[in-house]
């Protein structure tokens, strides 16, 4: 049960990009707060602060291993389906509220954030039930308030134009972009607040990334996203703020015009310029 | 502190052969206009119609650090202060050129010069050719060396530079009152102190561009505030 919210978060990067200002409890927030997080012994978030401004792309950028997929994945707590992963310290709030307390009901959370992976996964079903699959475990059984769920989340996807003759068709025939771009639209059908995605173009071929890129523009007037990406050009092109990560800690956190022009610190630039290593 | 190499060594290799075609135009820029000038102090038109003829190569240098830079851009999409350099290196060529322009003019204006009697008030341009040359080298040095303090110093030199034109320009102007005879030998020296005056705000240009490479501070159109050296040699 969501309850009253604490005020908006305070740590933002030097110039938040996102066109309006946060209003307090704006429920597509997010607040990381001091979080430390481990897999059994080890320890791979160190200290993470992080305000993610709402309504806009956040990237997080960092090598292999640096943790930024970790932290991605404890902002639905899809990490709570690991054994021995668990968070050791501090919070992270989504809309003011803890999301790890034990009265977040986890499948509502998982609503309200949802999640586009690397690999497209769409069920083995047709078009249309794959966008209607999470408004039916949500209890909708009104078939026009589905059709019209399905219509709006493969326009918003950007997929209705391609799909609307052929609802009935396996997902599976479509194309690896029209694909992804369905698990969007599946994501969408259940109004999330928030949107993670994992490197979700590293499969697609240039024009279907910059369909899922050009989606991403338009996506985040109603939605705060975060994107994992390992694709500079990519985290310079779709995101307004820009997280550098390193072995586990969280070295910079900007806007993606400073980060990618003048990063402050010397990691970031060595990373960024490919001096790493 | 050196930046530590790309693991993309044929990024750095790029960086590198770019940065070395700008030097040898800043090279091939000053030494033109080192001979326009002496072709002019020495009346000597061969060191003139020299500064002319090899403003070509600084041409065709000029081309290439573009076709160069733009093919960096294209190949390695780089960012930060990579970005920046290739970004400055780029204007810099363009100032580099433009400098190897004023070469030319004034070895066309000495070659005019050359053509009567010597005059006397020739060597009003020394000090100015002085001041300019020391900004070009300087301005190109603090390029090279990432030296934001050298550079920010010269536009405060810019505007001593502005003040010797504008005197120069007054005192011919007199002349040419006094000795209506001598009117177009005093106009040529006018272009020539305005072509010098030019040399000191591509300088600046270039100075202001190293700023931007090394501390990614965009310093143009603002006034030059004097620094505290600056402030202690004017007191």
């Amino acid at each position: 049960m969501v309850t009253t919210m604490p005020e908006a978060p305070s740590h933002q990067p030097d110039a938040p990009a996102s066109s309006s200002p946060a209003p307090e409890k704006d429920p597509e927030s997010i607040a990381i707060e001091n979080l430390d997080f481990a897999y059994g012994d080890h320890r791979v978030l160190h200290g993470i602060d992080l305000d993610i401004a709402p309504r806009s792309v956040t990237a997080l950028i960092g090598p292999s291993g640096c943790g930024k997929t970790t932290l991605l994945r404890c902002i639905n707590r899809m990490n709570d389906l690991i054994d021995g992963a668990r968070i050791t310290r501090g919070a992270i709030r989504l809309g003011g509220m803890d999301i790890n307390t034990p009265e977040v009901d986890v499948v509502d959370l998982r609503r309200r954030v949802g999640m586009v992976f690397q690999k497209s996964n769409p069920f083995p079903k047709s078009i249309y039930d794959n966008i209607a699959y999470g408004l039916r475990v949500a209890g909708v059984t009104k078939r026009g308030a589905i059709n019209e769920a399905v219509e709006k989340s493969l326009r918003a996807a950007a997929l209705w134009d391609e799909t609307k003759d052929r609802l009935e068709k396996s997902a599976l025939s479509l194309s690896g972009g029209q694909q992804q771009r369905l698990c969007i639209a599946r994501a969408l059908a259940v109004q999330p607040h928030v949107i993670l995605m994992d490197e979700p173009c590293s499969a697609l071929d240039p024009i279907a990334t910059a369909r899922i890129e050009e989606l991403i523009q338009q996506l985040k007037r109603d939605y705060t996203i975060v994107i994992v990406t390992h694709n500079m050009q990519q985290a310079g092109r779709c995101s307004d703020q820009t997280a550098f990560f390193y072995l586990g800690r969280l070295i910079e956190y900007a806007t993606t015009a400073k980060i990618f022009s003048n990063p402050s610190q010397r990691q970031t630039e060595d990373y960024i310029t490919g001096r790493f290593g | 502190m050196e930046p530590a190499k790309h693991i993309l060594g044929t990024f750095d290799e790029a960086l590198r052969a770019l940065r070395n075609s700008v030097l040898m135009m800043s090279g091939l820029s000053e030494q033109n206009l080192t001979n326009a000038m002496q072709g002019v102090l020495r009346r000597d038109d061969e060191l003139c119609a020299l500064a002319i003829a090899d403003d070509e190569e600084v041409d065709q240098l000029e081309k290439q650090i573009d076709r160069d830079g733009v093919e960096l851009l294209l190949r390695y999409q780089p960012v930060a202060s990579d970005l920046r350099r290739v970004v400055s290196t780029i204007k810099l060529n363009s100032n580099l050129e433009r400098i190897a322009d004023q070469a030319v003019s004034i070895g066309r204006r000495g070659r005019k010069l050359n053509r009567h009697p010597a005059l006397a008030e020739a060597q009003l341009l020394e000090p100015m050719q002085q001041l300019a040359m020391s900004m070009f080298r300087e301005s190109v040095d603090a390029y090279v060396r990432e030296d934001v303090e050298l550079a920010r110093g010269l536009k405060g030199r810019d505007k001593v530079l502005d003040e010797m034109n504008s005197n120069v320009g007054r005192e011919l102007t007199e002349k040419m009152a006094r000795d209506p005879e001598q009117l177009r030998g005093y106009l040529n020296l006018m272009f020539i102190a305005r072509c010098l005056e030019r040399v000191g705000d591509h300088a600046t240009n270039i100075a202001e561009d190293a700023v931007y490479a090394a501390a990614a501070e965009d310093i143009r159109h603002q006034p030059h505030v004097a620094s505290e050296p600056e402030r202690n040699a004017g007191a």
